[in-house]
């Protein structure tokens, strides 16, 4: 697998503060990688900093193997992007703002069609970008990181400000990026439930560090179930399974373990009522996916 | 590169106004000269040169440098509205271009300003009947105002591209300009960017420069552009773009 962007040791610092820490971001070929994380964590620092908007405080960045610095123009060359808010010219139509990037880019026209009529904004390319709503702006920005047709994507919270059917379009366009073109692509949000359904790899970043990365079914297969038990004798309940080579973690009042088969519970069940202990509950569990996330960032609140 | 960069920024000029601005500041200027040139024929009796004094002392010493600030503030305003920079310096060319791109734009206005006053002032000398020829000296003055005009461009720009504000570049523009009418006055011309127009421009002393003065206000015009050009780029590499 080529690796498309490999950061080691990136940080940032404002004010003595790290806004970014030691980030190790890796993407590879053909991802859909979802940079997730609380508003604020340090997401839009870090991806700047991928696209040398920001200069890291320590530590580097490479793209498509090679690094930043000495490759700036092959490198921004194959990336489009779309970081913060999208950038740009209110008293220009959106024909006229793609004009402006077709010729930084020297591509050609059938390009700027295309990437037009990918975002569905053909009909309204010759309106005043200044009387565009938000999420025609949004996807105005997404057409000007699609025009040079690149080899990776970064984009910002690209679904910001688009209503739940503009959502529902940008999602299955960026999901078919890779299949289409080819592409690979980064794309943070603070929303975990959008990551979940696009991405095939995630990265969760909380105050500035990378505390998780790894693949979508690798966060999912932490959401696994588990069986709660209550009885009358949590203790001694938990003592005589000991026995049998069951391993309870006491919890809150309960007896937790793993996933287990109907026969063991019921096994369970049937030791603890002959030892003369009342079992009043049995529970199935299952964490969910945002329980995870929430335990990861310990961030209930700002979500 | 440098092209491709300069042709997106002819596309941002579209139906913007300030052609308006570079239109009405030399208008205003010859009228203005015109009319105290009409008033004090008395004592203003050397016909084309005459008229330049007062047409230029409006034009060179205050709206001339005052319009190369409005356009250079003009030029970085759309970019740090809208998160701009964040697109143009993301896009595969080199920062450099982005600058230099900007000071060709820059260059390109104020020699369609200086153009267009040449031929206000030509019709202004008609309309007021003057006799004698049409003096060539007129063309080295305009063409140095040009070159003074990259000068105080490439400062204005570096001013424009670090603040956010459109009033304050423009408001250092005007009193960069008050200053260096005093160092003028004080000999101290030749080192100043806002003075190098009076120079070149003979606003103030038509008297043709010597072979001396010719290398010096070059050399210093030239030194100035280079020197903004070289910290501006500078700064774009080096700092961080907040959107």
């Amino acid at each position: 697998m080529t690796e498309m962007i490999s950061t080691y040791k990136l940080s940032k610092q404002y004010d003595g503060v790290y806004r970014v820490k030691d980030l190790n971001l890796k993407v590879y070929e053909g991802d859909i990688y979802g940079f997730l994380g609380p508003n604020g964590a340090g997401k839009s620092t870090a991806l700047k900093m991928l696209l040398g908007l920001v200069k890291p405080t320590d530590g580097g960045v490479n793209m498509f193997g090679k690094e930043f610095g000495a490759n700036r123009l092959f490198i921004l060359k194959n990336t489009g992007s779309l970081i913060e808010s999208p950038s740009y010219y209110g008293h220009l139509s959106g024909l006229e703002n793609m004009r402006v990037m077709q010729r930084l880019l020297n591509v050609p026209n059938r390009n700027v069609d295309e990437a037009l009529r990918i975002v569905r904004l053909e009909s309204h390319k010759g309106k005043k970008v200044s009387q565009y709503s938000l999420g025609m702006k949004q996807r105005l920005g997404i057409a000007m990181a699609l025009m040079g047709f690149p080899k990776l994507l970064i984009l910002d919270e690209p679904t910001n400000g688009l209503d739940p059917a503009g959502i529902q379009e940008i999602r299955e366009l960026i999901q078919s990026l890779p299949q289409r073109f080819g592409m690979t692509v980064l794309i943070s949000s603070h929303l975990l439930s959008e990551i979940d359904q696009i991405a095939t790899k995630v990265g969760i970043i909380n105050n500035g560090e990378l505390i998780f990365q790894n693949s979508m079914d690798a966060l999912r297969a932490q959401s696994k179930r588990t069986v709660a038990l209550r009885t009358q004798n949590i203790s001694e309940a938990k003592s005589i399974l000991q026995k049998y080579r069951f391993t309870p973690v006491h919890q809150d009042d309960y007896l937790i373990f793993e996933d287990m088969p109907d026969e063991q519970i019921a096994t369970i069940n049937q030791l603890l009522v002959t030892s003369g202990i009342g079992v009043t509950r049995i529970e199935e569990r299952r964490k969910k996916l945002e329980d995870i996330f929430l335990e990861l960032t310990g961030k209930v609140s700002s979500l | 590169m440098l092209i491709r960069t300069f042709s997106s920024e002819c596309i941002k000029l579209r139906h913007s106004y300030i052609w308006i601005v570079l239109s009405v500041l030399p208008i205003f200027s010859v009228l203005i000269g015109c009319a105290n040139y009409v008033f004090n024929r008395g004592i203003l009796q050397n016909e084309w040169y005459s008229l330049w004094t007062q047409v230029g002392l409006f034009y060179g010493e205050f709206f001339f440098p005052v319009l190369i600030g409005i356009c250079c503030a003009f030029l970085c305003r759309f970019e740090h509205i809208n998160q701009n920079w964040n697109s143009i310096l993301t896009a595969p060319v080199p920062i450099r271009d982005v600058f230099l791109a900007k000071l060709m734009m820059v260059g390109l206005l104020s020699a369609v300003t200086q153009a267009f006053f040449l031929s206000l002032y030509f019709i202004a000398g008609k309309w007021v009947g003057l006799i004698s020829p049409f003096p060539s000296e007129t063309l080295g003055w305009i063409f140095r105002g040009w070159v003074a005009s990259l000068a105080i461009g490439g400062v204005q720009l570096w001013l424009s591209m670090r603040i956010r504000s459109f009033a304050v570049p423009v408001g250092v523009s005007i009193c960069a300009t008050l200053i260096g009418l005093g160092l003028y006055v004080n000999h101290l011309g030749m080192f100043y960017p806002y003075s190098l127009l009076t120079i070149g421009m003979g606003v103030l002393s038509q008297d043709s420069l010597a072979m001396m003065e010719h290398v010096l206000f070059y050399g210093m015009s030239g030194l100035f552009i280079i020197l903004f050009c070289i910290s501006g780029i500078r700064r774009l590499k080096k700092t961080d773009i907040v959107a």
